[in-house]
């Protein structure tokens, strides 16, 4: 348990830490950045939802996507299959946890038990919800009677096969940089997950630099027995910021090398930052979601008609300073293998047709809502889309916000939202499976993100991640049948900005839209 | 005096739990489930979500999570975050911050707040007088994010006098800026405050009395003057006092400051009721005690007020 002592005590360890790398800030040798992001409270890989970049530096994935779409193999030497069922993982030898443990087909068996247990009630669980003996771990009620999943087993050290419920050509993918349930933990780490949030030991390139308190800085350093490739800095900081807006404006000032861009600042951002700002492709998208258990949205022309009315290119240039992508399909580009331009006319701004379009329809009666989560930011959004659906279709449109985000999602699980609402994705792996699944199967990930489940778009589904053969063509049908009854329309491909000091001359990326840390180059 | 005191931690007693309890129902009816909230975009698995309400006894009555929370209370427990941190820790980190920043920006409204008070009370109607009243309604005009924001631009961003945000360069520097901006506000009331008092205070006998003798100005005003019209104005910095310890969440986040304010804010956003409930109750407990200090005080300064 922590006291007040021992804050005080990690607090000045860490003026203490940072005050050194201020004062070896002029110096050559000084090969250390600062990053801005939000306060992560838990560093579980399995648990994480805001610390995918602190993740990514302490940890290596089995398989790592790069920025061209080609996948290498990181700590997995290979992973096979025949029938895309079983998949058999074979891994690099001679490699370590940062405590000296060799990491072998054992730790993953065990990491992705422990991950998938129930009670353990780990928040990314859902990643690991295709293995079979998935379900024996997470029964509907009472404790589970296995702590182990019956489709992973050990072949020999440093082999194991993965056995999946339904056929899955993804699943290389499904182990990349983003999906953290999937990563490696030492046998340490599964007998007190309280002591290994504090102090997370990875397999990465960098290793954690003392314990993380809540709302402290924390920093990792370059790790020397690192087996893969060594880093280009040699110890990374985190900076927990409560609002993002703050972490850009340390940016400018030269405090924080690395902050991401908050939407409020992004208009502003190209003027303040110039070739310090960078825009990465990001497997994100967003919706206008449509409430299709409501009569009036039942025709399919009333749902191209909203969607025409948008002025998606304006929007864009005014509230994200041209930085997101008009949408023109049902997956964002990055993801191989989309249909670029699918969407056609109906995703183009378009006032005449779309009223024309509705009254083909029979008009719309009454006033519509936009509904959407308050206190994120959005408020100029879905403004803009009130007004353009307003003077577009002539319908009384107003938007509203939420209290709060729990109030918003309990309301549209509960399918109590009459109007149009806030819908978006922001997938783990560039796979159009990782955007479809969620929001087009039922029970996928995202309940009501898109109200509309069917069986034969299912089927399509799963079908195209049965046969897919790594171009993602195999699931140009599904995006044929999404077209033909435009279930939402689709809004942005979104983008992740980052700015940087002048400490550093290039951010790489990869395609979940992150920045790979591990190979910032530094200004000379 | 005992009965007065007595009294007062009676009340204080009865206050405590009728509040906890106020608090703990309106987080408790607050809608929408904050365990399934807590997956953000990407929702929780069904069983999780049931595993974490069952762990934090969500699934129970109002009345059996409250008794549970005051059971807590008397062992020193004040609950756990759903991140699975004690509530007491999180407090326990975050009050240091909070108090150093409250302190801080007390000590500028004493200093600057009497002095500017004391300055314009000697001349009423003149110049300087004039100018400070009309620089403490504007400044007190301005909402307190665009003095925060714009302050930071200026002297964090421009100037470069200040750290834009965080706490990493100790106190005073990383203090001085964001307790500026907060003292702004109690500054102008102050300072009105300790000019009518000081007005007051000139006209009356006693000073004339010494002006007769023949006592030097300065001795006046600094001896007699200044004592004379301060008790008023304590009265308003005790109180004062508790506003800035209950953390100025808005100055917080603008400068990154991980403060009492904070927690709150997030607790609130989050649903947490432990959090909620236990920063809350720090909060009244405080307002409590200062107003007791505070009527202690005035009884001592003035003998005229009694409390039997």
């Amino acid at each position: 348990m922590r006291t007040l002592r021992f804050s005080i005590v990690a607090a000045l360890t860490v003026a203490v830490t940072l005050s050194a790398c201020s004062s070896g800030g002029s110096g050559e040798g000084d090969r250390s950045i600062s990053v801005g992001v939000t306060d992560p409270t838990t560093l579980v890989p399995a648990r994480q939802s805001v610390a995918f970049d602190f993740s990514a530096a302490v940890w290596s994935p089995l398989t790592f996507v790069r920025a061209d779409g080609k996948i290498d193999y990181i700590q997995a030497e290979s992973i096979e299959s025949d029938d895309s069922v079983t998949w058999t993982v074979t891994l690099r030898d001679g490699w370590t946890f940062h405590d000296g443990t060799p990491v072998n087909a054992q730790s993953y068996i065990d990491s992705w038990n422990a991950a998938a247990y129930g009670p353990n009630a780990f928040e990314n669980a859902g990643q690991l919800a295709n293995i079979v003996g998935f379900d024996d771990l997470n029964p509907e009620k009472g404790k589970p009677s296995t702590t182990e999943m019956s489709g992973l087993q050990l072949v020999d050290d440093l082999t194991f096969k993965v056995e999946l419920k339904d056929a899955d050509s993804q699943f290389p993918l499904q182990v990349s940089q983003a999906q953290t349930a999937m990563f490696p933990m030492p046998e340490s780490a599964m007998k007190d997950f309280d002591a290994y949030t504090k102090h997370p030991v990875g397999n990465g390139p960098f290793e954690m630099d003392g314990d993380y308190t809540e709302n402290q800085p924390f920093t990792v350093t370059a790790n020397n027995d690192y087996a893969g490739d060594d880093p280009t800095v040699d110890s990374i900081t985190f900076k927990p910021y409560t609002d993002l807006s703050t972490a850009y404006t340390d940016v400018r000032a030269g405090n924080l090398d690395v902050a991401s861009v908050p939407p409020n600042r992004l208009p502003q951002s190209e003027a303040d930052f110039g070739d310090s700002l960078y825009t990465f492709e990001a497997p994100g998208i967003s919706f206008l979601g449509l409430p299709l258990w409501d009569e009036r949205y039942k025709d399919v022309k009333v749902r191209q008609a909203i969607s025409m009315a948008i002025d998606r290119d304006s929007i864009n240039d005014v509230i994200y300073g041209g930085q997101f992508v008009p949408a023109d399909a049902f997956t964002p580009s990055i993801e191989p293998g989309t249909p670029d331009g699918l969407c056609g006319d109906y995703c183009k701004y378009d006032p005449k047709s779309a009223k024309k379009l509705l009254d083909e329809a029979g008009g719309f009666d009454g006033a519509m809502e936009i509904y959407y989560p308050g206190g994120g930011g959005d408020d100029d959004l879905y403004n803009a889309i009130a007004n353009n659906l307003r003077q577009s279709l002539g319908i009384d449109v107003t938007a509203r916000p939420s209290a709060d985000w729990a109030e918003f999602l309990d309301n549209r699980t509960a399918e109590k939202v009459d109007g149009p609402f806030f819908s978006r994705w922001g997938a783990l792996y560039p796979s159009q499976q990782a955007t479809l699944r969620p929001l087009f199967v039922e029970n996928g990930g995202c309940a009501n993100c898109v109200p509309w489940y069917t069986d034969e778009v299912t089927a399509a589904i799963r079908k195209a991640d049965k046969d897919d053969d790594g171009t993602g063509e195999a699931y140009a049908d599904v995006q044929d049948l999404l077209l033909e009854d435009f279930p939402a329309p689709p809004l942005f491909f979104e983008t992740y900005s980052y700015v940087t000091s002048d400490k550093i001359a290039d951010l790489p990326t990869s395609p979940v839209g992150n920045p790979q840390l591990t190979k910032v180059k530094l200004t000379d | 005096m005992i009965r007065y005191a007595s009294r007062r931690i009676l009340e204080l007693a009865i206050v405590f739990v009728g509040v906890t309890f106020l608090i703990y129902l309106m987080v408790f009816s607050l809608p929408g489930d904050p365990i399934a909230a807590l997956g953000g975009n990407r929702p929780l698995p069904d069983n999780v979500v049931a595993q974490l309400r069952d762990q934090y006894n969500l699934n129970d009555p109002i009345w059996l999570q409250y008794l549970r929370y005051i059971g807590g209370l008397f062992t020193g427990d004040l609950g756990t975050t759903f991140d699975g941190a004690s509530v007491s820790s999180r407090m326990a980190a975050r009050w240091p911050v909070t108090i150093t920043l409250a302190l801080t920006a007390w000590g500028i409204e004493i200093i600057i707040g009497i002095g500017l008070g004391l300055i314009a009370g000697l001349r009423p109607g003149g110049a300087v007088d004039r100018t400070i009243l009309t620089a403490t309604i504007i400044a007190t005009s301005i909402p307190v994010f665009v003095l925060g924001v714009a302050a930071q631009l200026l002297f964090g961003l421009q100037l470069g006098w200040f750290p834009v945000a965080g706490v990493s360069d100790g106190w005073p520097t990383a203090y001085l800026l964001p307790a500026v901006v907060i003292a702004v506000f109690g500054l102008a009331a102050v300072s009105r405050l300790m000019r009518g008092s000081v007005v007051d205070t000139m006209r009356s006998d006693f000073v004339r009395t010494l002006v007769a003798k023949g006592m030097p100005n300065s001795s006046i005003v600094g001896l007699h003057v200044l004592r004379n019209s301060v008790a008023p104005v304590l009265t308003f910095l005790a109180i004062d006092l508790g506003f800035l310890l209950g953390g100025t969440v808005v100055i917080e986040g603008i400068f990154n400051l991980p403060g009492i304010g904070q927690l709150l804010f997030d607790g609130i956003r989050t649903h947490e009721g432990p959090t909620v409930v236990g920063v809350g109750t720090a909060l009244i407990v405080i307002f409590l005690v200062i107003s007791v200090v505070v009527d202690l005080i005035n009884s001592a300064l003035d003998p005229r007020i009694r409390h039997d």
